[in-house]
């Protein structure tokens, strides 16, 4: 394991505005940063999903 | 052809008119809607929390101190409150189910009291103190679906399936069902003959005491005894008869055995065995019975009761617990006539063996459901609440010179706990443990099955047995004839539990608790002489009939035919509650009323002078929705029958069957199967083992499991991609709605043999329509973690992705975000995280002292995915759980096509695996271009005379050509006649046979084929879930062999059997190779002298010499044997030669 290579979450460029999630009952975009409570801003639910990654996908028709 | 000269034929004259009720199925929907299939869990239920935990804190109302004789506290009133979070700083508290599925909550509803308590000098009222919360079932009255259950668009909006059971509970996030249970009935008298002793027993059960006394006699001998187990010796009858105030010899006499003189002489012998013990009067009477008493009792701890006060209390307290005693008079007369009545039975089944009663009739069975079962936990727990709650007030009351007044709500809060978690333990482990009635009973809740919606359906549906699984009895596993119309005929699994799992038949009803009184007072009005009035001749006079009321004598009857009549005809009126049961025993000369709850039965026609009472006008009006079912049976046209009070009827199963000496018409004969078996086409058609076969394997079959399948998340979860209802429906399939959430296809098969991949029931499968989407199906699995949260304030974390040298992922982290979770949508290969999480490598070094968090203080422990096949991830949920820690859901999604060894099923349980997937060009193909999507063997049919199948066929393709669905209901269904003359409309062959061309050489094939649609369904056994195979792998530590099954890609194993063969053959280099060489083979150093192995340093420490040490192979676990032997002071020599 090559401890130098790690690169903690929070040093990640994307962190500033930490991951996206999507509210499970109002769905509004949630972003949560590292520590913070798991619930949405908007209505106070605590069921959150994560947003389909926006990385190119490929699938195999069969 | 006399009687059709009669003015009346089959009790109807020429100018009646003909009552065709051919839409009286309809009764069945209607019924479904308001009793049936879950609603008895419901109603069961319901009872509890509305009126029996209202019951159970009246018997517990007052708590007292034994150290301030000035305080009480004294309960109100309880009630359950809605369902509600739990979590902090909430504005709405209101919870839907299914968030308690995805957080892994409890769904359950705060329970309020109402108090009133002294606080110093003065009382207190305190309104809606929650002393626990009770888990609430599923779409129950409290329940926030209750109401909503027709409401798609509400059910929608609460992510709830409409079509879903309910009838659960949700513990911890996971669905519990509480099966029902079976017992015998309680409070009965049961005679049963075991060998050479004839007993009748019966089990008392109260709210106070369960208990079970018997009356014994040997055959051939006529002395009875009573037995119990509080007394340490069988008491002679006579004496205990004496015991309980019956004076004389003549009224014993008249109460056992009449004025039979068979009876009489059987009897006497006991009056002489009285005689010489010497007892008399009462008194003699109850002191024998008194030093027989095991245990002495001492009331109020002090004195010890003497025997006559002794014999006293065992009768009062104990022996026949149920029968009430008059304690302030002394009148035993209840008791003493319900032992006679004991000893009757015992005496007659004497004289005549036929007289035993069945434990196995479905009559003498009562069914448990939830609600029974919860109130008994909770009175349980309510109990030692209330035990504890009183040692803490005690506690505090001790105290002295308490600054403020003491106030005992305060200490209330504290046990709160004690009640939940005791009722959420019960249900999730499914142990009910209950000290006070010593009941230790395992697996009585079960994990909701979500494989399929009929597994669900069936489970809600199903019985479980007391009977031990192991005992070889064929008594409580046969069918019996009482189980007509009320349990499953078809649904019981194979195997072990054959017959003693049952399942309830589509149109039952389980019944509740009725009040007795109002049914007492009833029968006085109808002319029953009370018990206590009549005198012991008049009892037994065989022109006289007893009255029963759930197993007691209350009285008598002189008009016993009226008195039925007329009772039956106050039910009908609905003077009297529609559950309560009436029967006449000829046996016994009585008339039998139950009103206790858990009897099983079923709705019927009431047919009067040979005319059923319902209307074709009423069920046109029923049709209208203008009536409902319980309009039926205000109108006295339907009613509810037990199994005892079936056998008081008759029953035509037609309406043309109907004759005068008829009094009841079945509703619809197709629900003497349950909600599984009606999902088979032609039943009745069918072999009967097949039927239940396809109980079993219609629960496997993949589908659609509910309306919000995506949206839960379950451990594992199969769902077809194209569904299809069946072309050849049934009623049941309609009622349970079956044809909304399906699991399976139609399948165009054709009956011939094709290639030699096809025997023994395997499948030939086109590829091409495998291409197009037969059979294929989306797999689920859900991973979870947690990240916990330590006593030093130290948490699990969640760990980004890892670079290599290139700033790129490594190839485990290619599928995670930043946040250390799988992105959603993202490929998982083997071997590749999705959830990286890292927990403190030392938790807790010191307790609450806040430690430096660092990156080397964390050891990663990622969850990887491990699977020969790649999944996607489907969903990511976060979440937090009832401790306020957060939870993390990974959802993953497979979908599979259908592959060699997959296994299939028609709906007759005919399995087959895929045994060859053949390119469409080579299939054979009809002359309108239509190719099969299955090849099926026809010896599948010979030997397995699964008819049905055939009908199946022949209904489909004749649906599929007129464009209709067609009906295979059990007893009825679409005529084969009609189907035949369907395909001739459309030219095809009546017998559903085609000319079909064969793919390959695309001449005719010599043979017309049987072809059309017969509905498949794909079973959740597939071969990529169970293809194993290792050419070296991972050996288990202690023995160095290879290790055992596919989830630690073990082994396979030569086992002993396959070891006999290799011996028998003499293969002795190949047993070597197996069972050593390539398995736990080890190098020894032995020494030649003494026998014993050495180190590894050539040296034998015992001969104190190294010249005679040999190098040999050993299996290693040869060698564990040896040095554990020599551990025990056991030397192993072993001895070499050439």
């Amino acid at each position: 394991m090559n401890r130098e290579s790690f690169v903690p979450p929070s040093a990640g460029v994307s962190r500033q505005n930490g991951v996206r999630y999507l509210c499970a009952s109002c769905a509004a975009q949630v972003s949560l940063t590292k520590g913070e409570p798991v619930r949405c801003k908007e209505c106070g639910h605590r069921v959150l999903y994560k947003e389909r990654s926006r990385r190119v996908i490929q699938f195999e028709a069969r | 052809m006399e009687s059709l000269l009669q003015p009346q034929y089959r009790g109807k004259s020429l100018t009646d008119p003909v009552n065709t009720l051919e839409d009286k199925w309809n009764l069945l929907p209607a019924f479904l809607r308001v009793k049936g299939l879950v609603k008895q869990h419901l109603d069961s239920f319901n009872y509890f929390i509305e009126t029996d935990i209202k019951k159970i804190l009246a018997a517990n109302q007052v708590i007292l101190s034994d150290v301030d004789p000035q305080f009480y506290l004294k309960y109100l009133d309880i009630r359950v409150a809605r369902p509600t979070r739990q979590d902090a700083n909430e504005f709405d508290t209101s919870i839907t189910p299914h968030e308690c599925r995805l957080r892994d909550l409890t769904y359950a509803a705060p329970i309020l009291v109402d108090v009133e308590y002294t606080k110093g000098s003065e009382v207190i009222v305190r309104r809606g103190v929650e002393i626990g919360r009770m888990p609430l079932m599923l779409r129950s009255s409290l329940c926030v679906l209750s109401g909503h259950e027709r409401d798609e668009v509400a059910m929608a909006r609460m992510n709830e399936c409409p079509l879903d059971p309910g009838g659960y509970f949700i513990v911890n996030g996971t669905e519990k069902v509480i099966l029902i249970q079976e017992q015998l009935s309680k409070n009965r008298i049961l005679v049963e003959a075991e060998r050479e002793l004839v007993q009748a027993s019966v089990t008392s059960s109260t709210h106070e005491r369960k208990s079970k006394s018997y009356v014994v006699a040997k055959v051939g001998d006529g002395r009875c005894y009573l037995k119990h187990n509080s007394l340490s010796e069988d008491v002679p009858i006579v004496i205990a008869l004496k015991a309980a105030g019956l004076a004389t010899d003549l009224e014993i006499m008249e109460l056992v055995c009449g004025t039979s003189h068979k009876y009489q002489e059987l009897f006497s012998i006991n009056f002489e065995e009285c005689a010489k013990l010497g007892v008399r009067t009462q008194q003699e009477a109850l002191t024998y019975l008194g030093q027989r008493v095991r245990g002495g009792r001492y009331q109020y701890g002090t004195t010890r009761l003497s025997p006559v006060e002794e014999g006293m209390e065992a009768l009062a307290q104990t022996i026949v617990a149920h029968i009430a005693v008059d304690r302030e008079h002394a009148d035993y007369r209840e008791k003493a006539l319900y032992l006679a009545l004991m000893a009757r039975r015992v005496v007659q089944t004497l004289h005549d063996p036929q007289k035993v009663d069945d434990r196995d009739y479905v009559g003498n069975k009562r069914l448990e459901l939830a609600g029974q079962l919860m109130s008994l936990l909770f009175e349980d727990l309510f109990k030692t609440f209330n035990s504890q709650f009183r040692q803490s007030i005690d506690k505090s009351l001790k105290k002295p010179n308490r600054a403020q007044a003491f106030d005992a709500l305060f200490s209330m809060s504290f046990g709160g706990s004690h009640i939940t978690s005791g009722l959420n333990r019960a249900i999730s482990t499914g142990n009910w443990s209950l000290k006070r009635f010593k009941m230790e009973r395992a697996g009585v809740t079960h994990l909701l099955s979500r494989l399929s919606y009929i597994s669900a359906l069936g489970m809600m549906t199903r019985i479980s047995s007391q009977f031990e699984k192991s005992r070889k009895v064929s008594g409580p596993r046969a069918l019996q004839p009482s189980q007509f119309g009320m349990l499953c005929l078809s649904d019981t699994p194979e195997g072990e539990a054959c017959g003693l799992v049952k399942n309830l038949a589509l149109m039952t009803h389980i019944t509740t608790d009725v009040e007795e009184e109002p049914v007492l007072r009833a029968c006085a009005s109808l002319g029953m002489e009370p018990i206590q009035l009549v005198d012991a001749r008049t009892l037994t006079d065989p022109k006289v009939a007893t009255v029963y009321l759930n197993g007691t004598p209350v009285g008598v009857t002189h008009l016993p035919k009226m008195f039925l009549a007329r009772f039956r005809h106050l039910r009908r009126a609905e003077r009297i509650y529609e559950f309560v049961s009436v029967w006449r025993n000829d046996h016994q000369n009585s008339i039998q009323i139950a009103t206790d709850g858990g009897r099983v039965c079923r709705p019927l026609i009431i047919v009067q002078d040979g005319v059923p009472l319902l209307t074709p006008n009423q069920i046109e009006r029923l049709k209208n929705e203008e009536l409902s079912f319980d309009d039926f049976l205000r109108l006295g046209v339907v009613e509810y029958l037990d199994c005892n009070e079936e056998n008081d009827s008759l029953i035509a199963l037609k309406e043309d069957l109907v004759t005068t000496q008829h009094t009841h018409l079945e509703i619809e004969p197709f629900t003497v199967l349950g909600a599984v078996a009606g999902l088979i086409p032609y039943p009745h058609h069918n072999q009967s083992p097949r039927n239940t076969y396809q109980c079993a394997m219609g629960k496997q079959a993949i589908g659609v499991i509910a309306r919000n399948q995506f949206t839960r998340i379950d451990t594992l979860l199969y769902a077809m991609v194209y569904p299809q209802q069946p072309m050849v429906k049934t009623k049941t399939i309609e009622l349970v709605q079956y044809d909304q959430l399906p699991a399976g296809q139609n399948a165009t098969v054709a009956v011939m043999s094709y290639s030699g991949y096809d025997i023994e029931d395997a499948l030939v499968l086109n590829k091409s329509s495998i291409d197009r989407g037969f059979g294929r199906c989306q797999v689920f699995k859900k991973a979870t973690t947690t990240l916990k949260r330590y006593a030093n304030q130290q948490t699990d974390r969640l760990e980004g992705f890892r670079m290599d040298e290139d700033m790129n992922p490594i190839s485990t982290h290619a599928a995670l975000g930043t946040d250390g979770l799988a992105e959603v949508g993202e490929r998982l290969e083997n071997g590749q995280v999705y959830i990286n999480k890292a927990v403190p490598v030392q938790p807790e070094p010191n307790q609450n002292q806040q430690v430096q968090v660092d990156d080397s203080d964390f050891r990663e422990t990622p969850m990887s995915y491990r699977a020969p096949e790649a999944a996607y991830v489907d969903k990511v949920m976060l979440s937090t759980n009832e401790k306020d820690l957060p939870l993390i859901k990974v959802l993953l999604r497979q979908t599979r096509r259908p592959e060699l060894g997959d296994k299939f099923s028609s709906r007759h349980g005919q399995k087959g695996v895929c045994g060859i997937i053949v390119k469409q060009e080579d299939m054979p193909f009809s002359d309108h271009g239509v190719c099969p999507d299955i090849i099926m063997n026809p010896h599948g049919f010979p030997s397995r005379m699964t008819v049905g199948k055939m009908l199946e066929l022949v209904s489909g393709k004749a649906g599929v050509l007129s464009g209709n669905l067609e009906y295979g209901t059990c007893f009825g269904g679409s005529k084969l006649s009609k189907m035949s003359a369907e395909l001739i409309k459309h030219g095809y062959n009546y017998s559903g046979k085609d000319m079909l061309y064969s793919g390959i050489t695309g001449e005719a094939l010599e043979a017309y084929i049987f072809f059309g649609p017969i509905y498949y369904q794909k079973l959740k056994h597939m071969v990529m879930d169970k293809m194993h195979a290792r050419p070296r792998g991972p050996r288990a530590v202690l023995t160095r062999q290879p290790t055992e099954g596919r989830s630690r890609d073990g082994g396979l194993r030569l086992g002993e059997m396959e070891r006999d063969c290799v011996v028998a053959y003499g293969a002795s280099q190949l047993l070597l190779e197996r069972l050593m060489l390539s398995s736990d083979v080890f190098d020894v150093e032995l020494c030649r002298k003494c026998g014993l192995l050495t180190g590894t340093d050539r040296w034998c420490s015992i001969c104190e010499s190294g010249e005679e040490v040999e190098d040999m192979k050993l299996p290693y676990a040869a060698k564990l044997l040896f040095q554990e032997l020599m551990a025990m002071n056991i030397a192993p020599r072993v001895s070499l030669s050439e």
